[in-house]
């Protein structure tokens, strides 16, 4: 065999070789990534507006969030899901604060950081109105916290 | 004809151990003892020198694959069942509860050993050549039980594991880039959930302990071959004596005629025929006769410590399970958060760190002491071992460790609710 035969076939070979182990690779991180996630939905209903009081926030347990109704601005929904470490904020009338039981992140209505080690504020995620008339949230969707759904 | 010599004879076909050549039979013959030289020295096998901590992390992980296998039995890692088991298990299971403490509190028991064994090392010099590779795979058994541990916190499924699981997971995910993606991955969804607590099992019952064992074989055979333990530090050579035969470099050509006289009683292994007898830590002539007295068969002398230590391990974890339960708190709620909600103790350095700056204590200074921790070896080119000697190497160490245990403390004694500075002899009212 020549050398450049060699040498190509060589090359050709380790080429092919390395973008096998890539691929497989590539393939391994796919596998691990579920297809279906049966977790608790991110785009879900949560009842039609009248169901929502004006004033203080609803908060629903299950779903993690907050449901604000304002008289001029309408809807908004905030993520319960304090940005530091993960744990469930709760909303205090008093001050009209959000407080994480964690580690003290202390958020504003507005879901601005006001103080702790939280990083980032509240998500505020996206509510739409179904055909159905019922409220549409869907968590995967993060919205600025000026966003209003008026009904 | 005695059949009951035969088929004694068809299991061990050594010599009788009365004999020197029985003796070392019985080592290399034998696939689970042949892992010991056939000698050893007497004075690596002093308390003072190990501290005898590496092999109880070993023997913590012997248990821990026994009880774990028992607790498999009665074990279904998916929610609700998770949590029931564990009642059953605790409750209902002949055994159960002390199967269980015995698993938790030796998971306890291996971290702070593998830690403890970490520290020994380094202050012992015993990373440095030709060692540096072996505390290499060292870190990555520190770090897989570190994995073997916080995989196995979440499997109760109860508040306890399903907040720390929580918490925890969210400090990975601070990693730039590829960190959400990642805890993405390790959870299989966006929260703590049932492929959380599928995907945590595996890594928990095969992955992980698969990793373990194989690591060990080689972290043990690497002693071997390293020229086994290191020489305590009192027995360090006079300083300015010639340096011997170094692994992976060949001899000096005035070294290679250490062969010592063969003694007709003596009875030799392959090692120590080979040319130049595997002298890898250097012993001045006039300390070699001293040296031979030191040398023992392993039969029994380290048999026995190594045994004594194995009970001693062993009746301690029992001792600690008879009078303490493993917690086990409401199931798994994730509409409520326990105040404070706090990740596994030995991630609680870590969290403290997080509570402070979430980049910074969460990813950048976890992994600079990774790498700092793999890097000592290579990064201390010093070759003394002697403390008086490496006083800055000693002094940084020191504040590294010590660093971590006052961080973990804090964490764990002084963080109340709202992660709020709180004395654990303060009691708050109302607080969980
Ligand atoms: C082959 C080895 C192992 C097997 C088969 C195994 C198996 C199990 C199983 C089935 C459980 C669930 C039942 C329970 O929670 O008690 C569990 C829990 C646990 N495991 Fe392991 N395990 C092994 C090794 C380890 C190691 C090396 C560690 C840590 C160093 C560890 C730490 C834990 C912890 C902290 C729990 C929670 C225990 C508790 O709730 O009381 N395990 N393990
Ligand atoms: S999780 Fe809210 S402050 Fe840490």
């Amino acid at each position: 065999m020549k050398r450049r035969t060699f040498l190509n076939w060589g090359t050709a070979g380790l080429g092919t070789l390395w973008a096998a182990i890539g691929v497989s690779l590539g393939a391994v991180v796919r596998f691990l990534t579920p297809s279906v996630y049966y977790e608790p939905p991110r785009n879900f209903k949560i009842g039609t507006p009248a169901d929502f009081p004006f004033g203080p926030p609803t908060f629903l347990a299950d779903e993690k969030i907050f449901v604000f109704r304002d008289k001029e601005k309408g809807f908004a929904v905030a993520s319960a899901v304090c940005t530091h470490l993960g744990c469930t904020v709760q909303y205090f009338t008093s001050d009209r604060r959000f407080h994480c039981p964690c580690h003290g992140s202390v958020f504003a209505s507005d879901g601005a950081v006001l103080h702790g080690p939280a990083p980032r504020p509240l998500e505020w995620v996206e509510v739409t109105l179904a055909r159905d008339g019922q409220l549409r949230v869907d968590k995967n969707k993060v919205v600025s916290a000026s966003y209003r759904l008026m009904v | 004809m005695n059949p009951f010599r035969d088929v004694w004879q068809s299991i061990f076909r050594r010599d009788p151990l009365s004999t020197d050549k029985g003796k070392s039979e019985l080592v290399f013959l034998n696939l689970w003892l042949h892992i010991h030289p056939a000698k050893v020295h007497k004075e690596h096998f002093r308390v003072k020198h190990t501290g005898y901590l590496g092999f109880l992390t070993f023997y913590l992980f012997l248990v821990l694959v026994t009880t774990g296998v028992a607790l498999m039995f009665y074990y279904r890692p998916h929610p609700p069942e998770a949590y029931q088991d564990m009642k059953d298990l605790r409750f209902v299971v002949f055994l159960g509860p002390f199967l269980r403490n015995m698993h938790r509190w030796s998971a306890h028991g291996m971290v702070i050993c593998v830690f403890l064994h970490m520290c020994r090392v380094f202050y012992t010099g015993s990373y440095k050549r030709p060692r540096q590779f072996n505390w290499v795979i060292g870190v990555a058994l520190l770090l897989l039980t570190l994995g073997l541990s916080f995989t196995g916190y979440l499997l109760p499924w109860d508040q306890l594991a399903f907040w720390a699981i929580t918490v925890g997971t969210n400090i990975g995910s601070y990693a730039p880039v590829i960190g959400p993606g990642l805890r993405q991955l390790l959870l299989g969804g966006h929260t703590v959930g049932e492929s959380a607590l599928l995907r945590f099992y595996v890594l928990h019952v095969a992955v992980l302990p698969s990793a373990v064992v194989l690591l060990t074989m080689v972290h043990f055979w690497r002693i071997r071959k390293d020229g086994g333990l290191s020489r305590p530090l009192w027995k360090l050579r006079a300083e300015g004596s010639p340096p011997l035969v170094r692994i992976g470099e060949p001899a000096e050509p005035e070294l290679r005629a250490v062969v010592l006289p063969a003694a007709r009683e003596k009875t030799y292994g392959l090692m120590e025929v080979v040319r130049g007898k595997p002298l890898f830590e250097v012993v001045a002539s006039a300390e070699e006769e001293e040296e031979e007295k030191d040398v023992v068969f392993s039969y029994p002398y380290a048999f026995f410590r190594e045994g004594i230590a194995l009970l001693v391990t062993v009746a301690s974890v029992m001792a600690l399970s008879l009078f303490w339960n493993a917690p086990l708190e409401e199931m798994a709620n994730p509409a409520k958060t326990p105040n404070p909600a706090k990740a596994p103790w030995y991630f609680l350095g870590l969290q403290e760190m997080v509570s402070h700056s979430a980049l910074i204590g969460g990813v950048v200074a976890p992994a600079l002491m990774v790498l700092a921790l793999v890097a000592i070896p290579y990064l201390d080119s010093n070759p003394s071992r002697r403390l008086s000697e490496r006083k800055w190497a000693v002094w940084a160490f020191t504040v590294f460790a010590l660093a971590n245990v006052v961080l973990i403390i804090v964490g764990t004694l002084f963080r109340g609710p709202g992660w709020a500075l709180v004395p654990p002899w303060v009691h708050i009212q109302g607080a969980e």
